[in-house]
């Protein structure tokens, strides 16, 4: 059954595959402190791209100052061998790295530490390169009492209520938000939908889901729902699902996913 | 080799596109300014084809091309009847104004206005399938707010809250709203068809 429910929309819902990059390397945390080695990114990379993938994210990627020649290099490389868009994050601090990284050959930026510290960046972002090279990533941790914005790559708490933080960062103009429920990160039991929905009505600009995925179906549930497009790593590093078993899956089930 | 000049007005990374055309056997050269000459043998290039990549607004790149002396040069390119390609704002550029800069005036050599998609979300990003043409019902990468809703030279269309031109072909000169060089393989065969004036 399938409710897909724009009619006037030939927009294919995206799967997003996330890369977590530690010296030139894709990892994964295992319990927020081992990290185990997954591969080689341009190698993934590739992967993911022959599976179908729609676009892919790498994070964590000049997370220091004196990485990010190196950093530079590989986001070059990336270029050169994809042809399909990547946004690169984590660790840009400045408009200087945030236009360093563009100009290597980054599709779009996610900023999140940088778009709470110094939000004028994402204006002087959009002015130079277009709204389409910004995204924001907005973390958030729903507990019992409240929800709550967190930067830092998750660690810091502060003071931004959700709504009115995405609301800002679009009327600032970032192209995208990735919206990444703390709360779901690891649990495996799917995408929070309700919420990112709820972003998703209150601002102009598509918002991505992240966190939580670990089967097809969690996809099925967001696209259902009209969520634009879905962000995992997990269950497709480990090999547990291919990106066009996911679309296979989502296909059968009438959502209008992009085969190749 | 084919050389293909990509114009680089400065307002974004021109890597994808130059891989793109790498893998399909073409030279791409790049230039800010129009120096190979089309006329002159003495340049031991002979161009075959040029591309106007998609990269900044209406206004800034029309100004740059006008600054840097590319104006000229595109009308000889055209008269010679060499492949030209036009990519997102690359595209938008060969009609006559647009709704983003009201107070530029395009190349006008196709009719009719760049307009705001009335879409759910702004800018459309994303892959959305084509109505018509060599890559008709398959998935292109979009990354635009403005585009063209109709025009004669109509190759392919595409929907998002509303339908608009996804891509537009007469005699040597195409223009795509989408991002071929992002667009995986068939995007790149677009590429390959467009330089070699197939049509698209």
């Amino acid at each position: 059954m399938n409710n897909f429910k724009n009619p006037i929309n030939n927009l294919a819902p995206r799967i997003i595959v996330c890369m977590d990059i530690k010296q030139g390397r894709v990892v994964k945390g295992v319990n927020f402190k081992q990290l185990k080695d997954m591969g080689e990114p341009i190698e993934l990379a590739l992967l993911y791209e022959q599976q179908g993938v729609d676009e892919l994210v790498f994070l964590d990627i000049a997370a220091t100052i004196e990485k990010q020649k190196t950093a530079l290099n590989l986001v070059a490389q990336i270029a050169q061998n994809l042809s399909i868009p990547f946004t690169v994050g984590g660790g840009l601090t400045t408009l200087d790295d945030v236009k360093a990284f563009l100009d290597a050959g980054a599709d779009k930026v996610a900023l999140n530490t940088t778009a709470i510290l110094t939000p004028s960046t994402i204006n002087e972002t959009a002015k130079i390169y277009g709204n389409q090279c910004i995204v924001v990533a907005v973390d958030v941790l729903k507990t019992v009492e409240a929800l709550q914005v967190y930067s830092h790559g998750g660690q810091k708490l502060t003071n931004k209520k959700l709504l009115p933080w995405c609301q800002e960062v679009a009327d600032r103009g970032v192209g995208e938000i990735l919206l990444t429920c703390m709360h779901k990160d690891g649990v495996g039991d799917g995408f929070d939908c309700a919420l990112t929905q709820q972003v998703s009505e209150s601002v102009p600009v598509q918002v991505i889901a992240s966190g939580g995925a670990s089967h097809p179906v969690h996809f099925y549930e967001a696209f259902n729902q009209d969520i634009d497009a879905c962000l995992a790593a997990g269950m497709f590093h480990s090999k547990k699902y291919t990106v066009n078993e996911v679309k296979d899956y989502l296909f059968i089930q009438g959502i209008p996913v992009r085969k190749i | 080799m084919k050389n293909i000049i990509i114009i680089d007005t400065g307002s974004g990374n021109l890597t994808s596109l130059e891989s793109a055309l790498k893998k399909l056997g073409y030279n791409p050269i790049r230039q800010t300014e129009p120096n190979l000459n089309l006329d002159d043998s003495s340049n031991n290039v002979a161009i075959n084809g040029i591309v106007l990549p998609g990269q900044g607004r209406f206004g800034l790149v029309m100004q740059q091309l006008k600054k840097l002396g590319w104006i000229e040069y595109l009308e000889q390119v055209k008269q010679k009847n060499l492949p030209i390609l036009g990519i997102c704002v690359g595209m938008q550029i060969l009609f006559e104004s647009s709704e983003e800069d009201p107070g530029f005036a395009g190349l006008a050599w196709f009719d009719g206005k760049v307009q705001k998609i009335k879409s759910p979300k702004s800018p459309m990003v994303g892959w959305a399938k084509l109505q018509g043409g060599f890559a008709d019902q398959q998935y292109l990468y979009f990354v635009n707010s403005y585009a063209v809703k109709s025009s004669e030279c109509t190759v392919a269309t595409t929907e998002y809250g509303e339908r608009f031109c996804a891509s537009v072909q007469r005699e040597n000169i195409v223009g795509v709203q989408f991002h071929p060089e992002k667009s995986a393989e068939i995007g790149h065969n677009i590429i390959a068809r467009a330089l070699s004036g197939e049509p698209i």
